[in-house]
């Protein structure tokens, strides 16, 4: 052995040579391959904007029951799925909350425990909310409903994304 | 030859005592010439590799890979292609004594008497020779083997309408995007209609069956009346029986269509 | 930390002298472009190998958007050509790799074949390549359908109506590979694409372990 222990020897050097060039294609191979692979990740979704749901006047101070129409574009599938929303008047505001139970994502209903007619109640695991989409404590949502943005144009109400309460 | 531990070496060396003709020489015996596989040998096969790489990576970069319309399998127009590498027997098909009644021959026979022969070759070309020259045969057959797929392939290629190919595959229906909305009272369409140019370019004149879009052509009305009349393409001149005027009323009308 | 990883693995299984094995062993004087450059004619086959696996690669991410289903095969591709970040490129790459793997292959078995390189004792390995031969041309022709658009579909008509005519079973053999007598549809495509990503490569892996541990028993063939 040379004293000079830092001198690289030629087989090391080989070793070396060939470890970047093994990198080398194994990166030219993988990179469009991979970044393929992690598209739907890094792709933005687009937004489907407001879409209107019903009118201004039906709305009262209990939450009422909307269904509407969403245009879902699912890669190269495209179709129609119905969304539900409960909207309330709370004076000069109006609120829409997501049904989705913020526990495990069941389906929540106005009045639904006919022993409690000013909660939202989630049939799956007795989950309940109050009007104003907080939790009940010591019921298994550990957060309020999530509350769709809320537009108003021309006497008709139109929701936008679905936003959770901080 | 002994193989294994019978084998009996001369003097010291690692040259086999008794060499069989029929065997090549073992490269075991040019010690001092040879380098082991890794990492000596294998840096100059990656490097090959490398090279390789880069270039099929420019061509899938700047060629992508083709893709026609979606399939219709009623569309008997279609004139269908297979990929290149079959080409050469697409080609000799064609041949009068390798189609019609004669095709198991064509289709069967001559592939199977080739890839038969292929499969035999180490049993078929028994001699001791290895240089090409030595076994002219085996080399003739090959080599002819070679020019006609060569032949076959380049005829093939060179006789091709590869323009109606393209036309015939062209994407039309974009996914997403609906199809031009057509004014199908309009005069210049009523004339189209008439004179049977939608059985070819499609009621929707975005192509069809036998023809192209007509739609955004870029033409002024004097190239499309000339088109119309000289034909083009697969479009034999004169199919148009109609008046100067109509002509006229069409051409303003196909040069309209955005 | 790696080394220590290695050494309890090696202490348990032995891989050294596998490794060992593959990485020692001496190449011949005239195979190696360093002394002749003529010997460029020995990495054909090398090359053919390292598309192999680039195909193998590039099919595996293809299938994470690809449906075989009439309905939706063309969307689904044409949505990785269009909308998928450089999912064109993934989709070139296979479909050039088809067109190399072949070229490469007829290459090394021109190599193999002018060289005498099939005789005795090499005589089995030479048939496990044509049977390889075979099933790269088998994957082209089933490959060629799984994109369902026009040229895909009218040139698969045409290669069943040649297995049709094939003597004796010419029919059976035609409703065997389309899955119906009469149509070319949804069940073709289901069968092709499972023989293409599927059967195909199990054959392949399986001949080519063949091939290549024959080539190790064997060695390469001596010089002329």
């Amino acid at each position: 052995m040379p004293d000079n222990d830092n001198k690289v020897t030629r087989r090391q050097f080989l070793n070396y040579t060939l470890m970047g060039v093994g990198g080398f294609m194994a990166a030219g191979m993988l990179t469009p391959m991979i970044r393929a692979a992690i598209d739907p990740v890094l792709k933005v979704k687009e937004d489907s904007g407001f879409i209107p749901v019903g009118d201004i006047k039906d709305l009262t101070n209990e939450p009422k029951r909307f269904d509407f129409k969403v245009t879902v574009q699912d890669a190269w599938h495209k179709s129609e799925e119905t969304n539900t929303a409960w909207i309330y008047k709370d004076n000069d505001k109006i609120i829409a909350h997501s049904p989705q139970c913020k526990h495990l994502g069941c389906v929540v209903n106005w009045a639904g425990d006919p022993n409690k007619p000013n909660q939202y109640f989630c049939p799956c695991h007795n989950g309940y909310y109050e009007k104003d989409g907080t939790n009940v404590p010591n019921t298994p949502p550990i957060a309020p409903l999530d509350r769709f943005e809320v537009d108003v144009k021309d006497g008709t109400i139109y929701l936008g994304k679905i936003i959770p309460v901080a | 030859m002994k193989k294994g531990k019978n084998i009996k070496y001369v003097g010291d060396s690692r040259v086999p005592q008794d060499i069989d003709k029929n065997i090549p020489t073992d490269f075991s015996q040019y010690a001092g010439k040879t380098e082991p596989f890794y990492p000596s040998f294998l840096l100059k096969e990656w490097m090959v590799g490398a090279v390789f790489l880069v270039a099929l990576l420019v061509l899938s970069a700047t060629h992508a890979a083709p893709l026609e319309r979606i399939a219709d399998p009623n569309d008997t127009a279609y004139i269908p292609l297979p990929d290149w590498y079959f080409l050469f027997l697409y080609e000799f098909l064609k041949f009068p004594y390798a189609s019609g009644p004669y095709l198991p021959i064509g289709a069967f026979v001559i592939p199977g008497i080739a890839f038969g022969a292929l499969f035999l070759a180490p049993f078929l070309d028994r001699g001791p020779e290895r240089r090409p020259l030595k076994r002219p045969i085996a080399t003739g057959m090959m080599l002819l083997a070679i020019a006609s797929i060569f032949y076959l392939t380049w005829y093939s290629v060179e006789h091709h309408d590869w323009e109606a190919t393209k036309n015939q595959g062209k994407i039309v229906d974009i996914p997403g995007e609906d199809a031009p909305e057509i004014d199908v009272n309009a005069d210049g369409y009523k004339l189209l209609v008439t004179y049977a140019c939608t059985s070819c370019h499609g009621d929707k004149l975005n192509g069809g069956a036998a023809g192209p879009t007509l739609i955004n052509l870029g033409l002024s009305s004097d190239e499309v009346t000339k088109i119309v009349k000289e034909g083009k393409g697969a479009m034999p001149p004169g199919l148009f029986k109609g008046t100067d005027e109509e002509l006229k009323t069409l051409s303003d009308y196909i040069s309209s269509l955005k | 930390m790696l080394k220590k990883l290695y050494d309890w693995i090696d202490e348990r299984l032995e891989v050294t002298p596998m490794w060992r094995d593959i990485a020692d062993h001496e190449v011949p004087e005239h195979v190696n472009p360093a002394h002749h450059f003529s010997a460029f004619v020995y990495c054909f086959g090398g090359l053919t190998f390292f598309i192999i696996l680039i195909q193998f690669l590039s099919g595996m991410f293809l299938t994470l958007y690809y449906v075989p289903d009439i309905e939706n095969a063309w969307k689904s591709v044409y949505y990785l050509q269009n909308e998928v970040a450089f999912g064109k490129i993934v989709r070139a790459m296979h479909h050039w790799g088809a067109s190399l793997a072949l070229v490469m292959m007829f290459l090394h078995m021109l190599r193999v074949y002018f060289q005498g390189a099939y005789k005795k004792p090499r005589e089995l390995n030479w048939i496990i390549g044509v049977l390889l031969f075979i099933i790269m041309l088998a994957f082209g022709f089933t490959g060629y359908l799984l994109p369902w658009d026009m040229k895909a579909v009218m040139a698969t008509k045409v290669g069943l109506q040649i297995a049709e005519q094939s003597p004796l079973i010419g029919g059976v053999l035609k409703t065997l590979l389309s899955g119906d007598p009469t149509i070319i549809g949804a069940l073709t495509l289901t069968r092709f694409f499972a023989i293409h990503v599927f059967f195909l490569p199990a054959a392949l892996i399986g001949l080519l372990v063949l091939h290549f541990y024959m080539i190790r028993k064997q060695g390469i063939s001596g010089p002329l």
